[in-house]
């Protein structure tokens, strides 16, 4: 696949130890477009956008952040912690305001499902509908939010 | 028809990025800025190789801005004020300035590039900011995932700092990690000694500096790293102090707590580090030594979440209840903060509620 010079930056910064421990694809070996185009299309399939999505953490994540490190209990039942970190990490993505390190746990004692975000996740699925590769540890599949939240 | 507007365009687009590659190259091998001069301050010149960026050659004048990203244009931490030489301002700087950075010609040194002569300003503290090399001569564990770092500078070198400040480390390459990444840390040593730092780094999940220092630095290794920096430091007043720090936050209030007790400061002093349970608490019984040493001090540890298992009697919850029991004239009282953003967010509403000004409450913004 032809890259720009930007694309490619991108792409490196995206693998483990760049910016990240882990990085930002897990196993998915196709170019972060590929994996953007097909959430994109099934966000479509199930009619909700990347911003409705990222808002939603977004309230969810500043509710947690309010309680001072604490562990709060929304009112569908999820018990949601924000882990704070000092510090601020990057976007791969070109031209973004650094993110806190902190990061959310989410977890919906029905369904007994976890999940877990960062600030970073929400910048990175607002501005460009990315949710991560396949297999990442960070990554929040776009069906299992669309059950979570939209459902 | 559709076939030929096709090939047109297929033809223009390789061409277009033949010219653009060949841009690039001409602009690394073949554009020659000369010597260019950097004047500081209107007071200092330094003569370098213009096609740099302004972060790399001040770097190799020994002047040193913050940086975490090494110079990538994605921490915006090296921002320095330019006054006349450095072009025009670039997409890949405007995310990391307000509105009234830009008017103030606020720029990222590390975007931009010197192809003439360059006015800037600087502070004048980060002439006092040099890069040391030390060797890592203790690591001793604080918590489960809190350490301290004795580093000894090498070379016989002396650091000047101001209790509270921080240095930025530089990790190596371990494992996957390809490339060094620098960090800050505060330094928790007392400001008096000057052929070392220490520093408390909490274990960051998956971070890439703090599982180097945790998982693959050892005694005896060599480490690199640039400082003194930062503003968070005691102010000269004789205002009562209340510190409250949590995690690897007791840092630079350790580095404070020991310089006032080098200067016998008879000030008011309340120190609240807050906790989850008491596995999570260290350096206890030294911090209440001070109430011993101190003219006026008090330290109270605070857990949120004691287990039974603790046998907790001391204070519990959220600090910030506890602070207006201390407060004797909030118009003469000065807090300083260093933990988690949300620990700050929180107390330092709190302190606003119980009548401190804004400009009495200090905390590093990592």
């Amino acid at each position: 696949m032809k890259q720009t010079p930007d694309e490619k930056k991108i792409q490196e910064k995206m693998q483990p130890g760049s910016i990240t421990l882990e990085g930002f694809l897990g196993n998915d070996n196709r170019h972060y477009h590929e994996i953007i185009e097909e959430d994109l299309h099934l966000l479509n399939n199930l009619g909700i956008t990347k911003e409705q999505i990222a808002d939603k953490l977004q309230d969810i994540t500043d509710q947690a952040f309010e309680s001072y490190d604490g562990i709060i209990t929304l009112e569908n039942g999820a018990i949601v912690e924000y882990v704070s970190v000092r510090g601020k990490v990057v976007s791969p993505f070109s031209g973004q305001k650094p993110s806190p390190k902190g990061f959310v746990k989410y977890y919906d004692p029905q369904r007994k499902i976890s999940i877990s975000w960062c600030p970073l996740n929400i910048q990175m699925i607002r501005e460009f509908g990315f949710f991560e590769g396949k297999g990442s540890p960070n990554r929040l599949d776009p069906d299992l939010i669309f059950k979570l939240f939209f459902a | 028809m559709i076939i030929l507007v096709l090939q047109t365009t297929g033809i223009m687009m390789v061409m277009g990025g033949v010219l653009a590659a060949l841009l690039v190259i001409a602009e690394r091998y073949l554009a020659d800025y000369g010597e260019c001069n950097i004047d500081i301050n209107g007071k200092r010149q330094e003569k370098v190789k213009g096609g740099s960026s302004l972060l790399s050659s001040l770097n190799s004048r020994n002047i040193y801005l913050a940086s975490a990203c090494g110079g990538r244009g994605s921490c915006g931490f090296c921002k320095c004020k330019v006054i006349e030489g450095g072009g025009p301002l670039l997409p890949t700087e405007k995310p990391f300035l307000s509105p009234e950075e830009i008017s103030e010609n606020i720029r990222l040194s590390c975007q931009v590039k010197i192809k003439k002569d360059i006015k800037i300003e600087l502070p004048e503290a980060i002439f006092n900011i040099r890069k040391f090399k030390a060797k890592v001569s203790s690591i001793r564990d604080y918590t489960h995932d809190i350490k301290e770092l004795t580093l000894d500078l090498k070379d016989s070198s002396t650091i000047n700092f101001k209790a509270g400040q921080y240095i930025q480390l530089h990790s190596a390459r371990y494992g996957k990690v390809k490339q060094s990444v620098s960090r800050a840390y505060s330094i928790s040593s007392n400001q008096s000694s000057t052929d070392l730092v220490q520093v408390i780094i909490r274990l960051v999940p998956k971070g890439i500096c703090t599982t180097w220092v945790h998982e693959y630095l050892k005694e005896g290794d060599d480490v690199e790293f640039t400082g003194p920096y930062g503003d968070f430091y005691i102010r000269d007043t004789d205002k009562d102090i209340i510190f409250i720090a949590g995690g690897s936050g007791m840092a630079p209030i350790k580095s404070m707590l020991e310089w006032l007790l080098e200067i016998n400061s008879p000030r008011k002093i309340f120190y609240f580090f807050g906790a989850r349970c008491k596995e999570d608490l260290y350096l206890t019984e030294y911090l209440y030594e001070f109430e011993n040493k101190l003219a006026d001090f008090e330290y109270h540890p605070v857990l949120s979440q004691p287990g039974e298992e603790d046998k907790w009697q001391g204070k519990t919850g959220y600090i910030t209840p506890y602070l207006k029991d201390v407060i004797r004239d909030s118009k003469n009282t000065e807090a300083y903060l260093c933990g988690s953003p949300g620990m700050i967010n929180s107390v330092s509403k709190g302190l606003k509620e119980y009548g401190i000004s804004e400009s009495d409450i200090f905390y590093d913004s990592f």
